[in-house]
């Protein structure tokens, strides 16, 4: 066994850090510049000074990229981490056998940027886990709530908060880059601000209320929205009737929580004296708990309850007096409250930095209406979204939000799951075009390489098919690999020759559902399954035609349903150029085709084989 | 008895999308557990669902239940026994469950997809159990004014689902006029059912559409109270249904056999009653408390909701007994995507009820 040195690099995020208590703690020498056996080095390759890559050269060396390992907290914490992460280092170049690698191990911290049940969920499920937890909190005490949560809940919840949670109060997050495993964050807080590491992050800014728009012009002095109702001061004159109009969705249905809200306004109101309540809502959203029931206390307790067209209520009078057509009695309905209540919505600003277009996609790519992206889970690996920013319906669901969101994190920092794209660093011509179309924001360009987030990947291969000069080389799946698979496999099957590029999350489990049932596919079918279609670029299709495939389909899920958001639409973009280029160079351009589909759409695939069999017969 | 491991952390009760969830939540917390399945097949109901996207993903969730069976196949904590029925349970010694499963029915002669059938009686001891036994549509000849099962041409939403995953109007052309009926079974104070099922707007409009697409001059109609809400572009989705569609605020009182096919009965807004044959009448049921709630709760001593379904209706995974926790849509109605969900917390719960039990054992 080779002795190790530790060669230490001072890196950005490694400050306060002493070498030599570093290396006594992991049981290492530390390098003083003589020759060496074997090392782990502090930073990564790119970092290293001239000199040292020549007194390195052929020897065991681990470069370890400490500052992501250490991460934020205490001295004391801090310097266990980057022992233990040298030891571990260590421990593998001692073996003596090892080429020379960049293996950043995944950070193990987590950043909660929050406040409310979410965040305190978040903190509580991490920590339960394992994990050591910051909770950046913009408020003084962690426990202070979102408007829309319950303050007894949220209490409580701090008050049981685990040890490994590190509190620090009136810190905002400021900026934030990178994926799962190697995030670094920006906090400003009372002692200044700085940088850190982590190996996730969840963002859940406490919500706040706001008036849902229910119709324009309405008396201010008369309207109030549902969070600042205090239904104990209202009461009808000794000699009449209070009238109270409660607006829960006139203009645009409301959510069923927002409903609920409304109606238990106006239920409390009707439960004053000598007030009476009317409700005008568009729909009754009452798929909430006790929505229905809810709903029909209202109306047992005395409110008239009124269903307006959406936007068909008017408003006169200087905004006193509301009117609209009611269908039943043919006629317009008029009313002049002395109260409007309107409903409300939990709401959270969305963080600035993720305006930055350089680093972060757009909202609707970050957190996309995909029903894969449940539970927490934004497009960028390791970064969850959570709560009212995310717009969670306040209370369980949020709970809820939080335990998915921790199992999920915890399992791809433990990166036993998570693959490494490697970038062969001599044919990168350092275009970024991985770092612009990865999905989930692992690589990045630092210093002057592409590095890659250690626990980002979900091997969607969308870079790998994108990168012009083939260099990214994802161990298994880089395509020297997949063009001597699909050689091998091309070779034994019977003319016409016909691939699928299937993807694991539609149509491989579809053609094997098929197979298992005994279906009968074209003697020449080679099926290639791909991890994600975005994988299937104009390299892979191209070498398909040219290692003797009459025919290519890549079948990936439908638009909106994409693992890697847009990994589908970038290959049917991909098979579409493909299929010009066949026809302008006069080939058959419906030789490539993409095809959408569904895990449980067998059939829909069975007919596309068949279809593309067929063609190639005739041609 | 042999070959069969004594104990579990956690024992899974229904191998639908809930319980699969809640296997490879705990497989991703590094526990490992059991889950019992009643049928030869896991999956559920969601099995029978069919894909709903039309130009793009519907987002129903259907999909998903392909990812968890590979996810829970590959998983080496998950133990999967399939035909495996709970029949009795009683709280073991210090924490935990002592549960007994016996065989449902003789051994399906190939094993169906992840798991193997129970190879007899096994008595298991877990630390805590989760149950994620699903939701009990509806029978919809409980509500026999609308002739299901009576009157031809009406069938159920599951029907109608069950149709279009085995590609029913594939070969022959779909019925030209169409009706769905909504809240069959829920909103229903007439059936003492006082529960919005939240999930069949969402169905029955995206089935609509996927017929629609299929034969663009198809004339829908949606019978409805209310149409709820399904997530952040559902209002400009709505707006381009209701363009397609004919939506008839109404509730049928009636539906009668006629000559040119089932004839629904209902009144307009302005109170004018009106009388409309179509070619198929779908009856979009709601989701129910489990079949065996009573019996399940009598086991394990669970609480039951006010609507009848497992556990709390304010306590999301809880089920009222220590160690038990419930998963998914038999703790309430819930879309697939949503018992995915919810199955993380009951798994989050359950483990952190295991971990509590073991430092209670050393301390």
């Amino acid at each position: 066994m080779a002795r190790v040195s530790l060669v230490w690099l001072e890196r950005p995020g490694l400050e306060g850090l002493a070498p030599e208590l570093v290396a006594r703690a992991a049981g290492v020498e530390l390098d003083r510049g003589g020759l060496l056996e074997a090392a782990v080095v502090s930073g990564p390759q790119a970092a290293a000074p001239p000199g040292l890559k020549g007194r390195l050269l052929g020897k065991p060396v681990v470069w370890l990229d400490l500052a992501l390992e250490v991460g934020g907290g205490d001295d004391a914490l801090r310097l266990a981490r980057a022992a233990l992460a040298v030891a571990r280092a260590a421990g593998r170049a001692a073996l003596g056998t090892l080429p020379p690698v960049y293996a950043p191990q995944p950070a193990q911290n987590v950043l909660v940027a929050g406040a409310g049940l979410a965040a305190l969920s978040a903190a509580q499920e991490e920590a339960a886990l394992g994990h050591p937890v910051l909770l950046a909190t913009p408020f003084d005490a962690a426990h202070v709530p979102g408007q829309d949560d319950d303050p007894q809940e949220v209490s409580l919840l701090a008050a049981r908060l685990p040890a490994q949670v590190e509190l620090a109060p009136g810190t905002e997050l400021t900026e934030l880059t990178g994926a799962a495993g190697g995030f670094r964050a920006r906090l400003a807080g009372p002692q200044g601000a700085g940088w850190q590491s982590f190996g996730a992050v969840v963002l859940a800014p406490p919500g706040q209320w706001a008036s849902s728009c229910e119709a324009p012009g309405l008396d201010p002095a008369l309207t109030q929205p549902v969070w600042q109702l205090r239904v104990q001061e209202v009461s009808g004159p000794p000699d009449g009737w209070l009238y109270a109009a409660v607006l829960a969705g006139t203009a645009r249905p409301l959510t069923a929580d927002s409903f609920a809200r409304a109606l238990r306004a106006a239920l409390a109101l009707a439960e004053r004296p000598r007030v009476q309540v009317v409700l005008l809502y568009s729909e009754a959203r009452v798929a909430s708990d006790h929505g229905e029931r809810l709903f029909r206390q209202c109306r047992q307790a005395g409110v008239l309850a009124t269903r307006v067209a959406p936007g068909g209520l008017a408003v006169r009078e200087g905004g006193r007096e509301l009117a609209w057509p009611d269908p039943l009695l043919g006629q317009e309905m008029e009313l002049a409250p002395d109260l409007i209540i309107t409903a409300d919505q939990a709401r959270a600003a969305r963080p600035a930095f993720l305006d930055n277009r350089l680093l972060w996609p757009s909202w609707e790519s970050l957190v996309p209406d995909n029903p894969r992206f449940s539970g927490g889970r934004s497009s960028r690996t390791g970064l969850y979204i959570l709560g009212a920013l995310r717009g969670t319906a306040p209370g369980a669901a949020r709970r809820v939000e939080a335990a998915d969101a921790a199992a999920e994190m915890h399992e791809r920092l433990a990166g036993k799951l998570v693959p490494m794209p490697v970038v062969r660093d001599k044919i990168c011509a350092r275009c970024l075009t991985c770092v612009r179309t990865c999905p989930h924001g692992v690589p990045r360009h630092v210093v002057d390489s592409i590095h890659c987030a250690p626990a980002g990947c979900l091997a969607c291969g969308v870079c790998a098919a994108e990168c012009p000069a083939q260099a990214i080389a994802p161990p298994g799946w880089s395509n020297p690999e997949m063009f001597a698979g699909l050689q091998r496999a091309l070779a034994l099957a019977a003319e016409p020759r016909l691939v699928l590029f299937a993807c694991q999350n539609s149509a491989l489990a579809a053609a094997g559902e098929l197979s298992a049932g005994g279906h009968a596919w074209p003697a020449g079918l080679v099926i290639n399954p791909v991890v994600c279609a975005g994988r299937v670029g104009e390299h892979l299709i191209m070498k398909a035609l040219e290692l003797g495939a009459r025919a290519v389909l890549v079948a990936g899920c439908h638009e909106g349903n994409c693992r890697s958001v847009t990994g589908n639409l970038r290959s049917r973009l991909r098979a579409g150029q493909c299929s010009r280029t066949l026809g302008r160079l006069g080939l058959a351009p419906e030789s490539v085709q993409f095809l959408h589909l569904a895990s449980n759409q067998p059939r829909v695939l069975a007919q596309a084989v068949a279809q593309m069999a067929a063609r190639a017969l005739e041609g | 008895m042999v070959n069969t491991p004594p104990s579990t952390p956690i024992l899974i009760l229904g191998g639908g999308v809930a319980g699969l969830a809640a296997a490879v939540d705990l497989a991703r917390r590094g526990l490992a557990c059991t889950l019992a399945e009643r049928e030869p097949a896991l999956g559920g109901r969601a099995r029978d669902f069919c894909c709903k996207a039309v130009s793009a993903c519907a987002r129903c969730g259907a999909c998903r239940l392909a990812d968890l069976l590979a996810e829970a196949a590959a998983r080496p904590q998950i133990t999967i026994y399939t035909q495996a029925l709970a029949t009795s349970a009683r709280p073991a010694e210090g924490h935990g469950w002592q549960v007994e499963l016996a065989p449902a029915g003789p051994a399906a002669p190939l094993p169906i997809g992840p798991g193997q059938p129970l190879p007899g009686r096994v008595s298991l001891a877990a630390q805590a159990v989760i149950l994620a036994v699903g939701p009990q549509p509806f029978d919809p000849a409980g509500k026999s004014s609308l002739g299901y099962g009576r009157v031809p041409g009406v069938i159920s939403a599951l029907e109608l689902e069950a149709r279009l995953v085995q590609g029913a109007w594939e070969q022959r052309p779909a019925p030209a006029k169409l009706a769905f009926i909504q809240c069959v079974g829920s909103r229903d104070q007439s059936l003492g059912r006082l529960w919005c099922s939240r999930v069949c707007c969402g169905y029955a409009l995206r089935l609509a559409r996927l017929l629609k697409a299929s034969r663009p001059d198809m004339d829908i109609a949606f019978f409805h109270m209310d149409v709820q809400d399904y997530g952040r572009a559902w209002e400009e989705e709505l707006a381009g249904l209701r363009r397609e569609m004919r939506f008839v605020r109404a509730m049928p009182g009636e539906v009668a056999a006629g000559a040119g096919g089932p004839e629904v009965v209902f009144a307009l807004a302005e109170g004018k009653q009106m009388r409309e044959a179509f070619d198929l009448v779908v009856l979009s049921q709601g989701l129910g408390p489990p079949a065996g709630a009573g019996a399940l709760a009598q086991m394990f001593g669970l609480a039951r909701t006010q609507d009848g379904f497992l556990g709390r209706a304010e306590e999301p995974v809880a089920a009222g007994a220590a160690g038990v926790f419930v998963a998914g849509a038999c703790q309430g109605p819930r879309s697939l995507t949503e018992s995915i969900d919810h199955a993380g917390l009951a798994a989050a719960a359950a483990a952190a009820y295991v971990a509590s039990t073991k430092g209670a054992g050393r301390g």
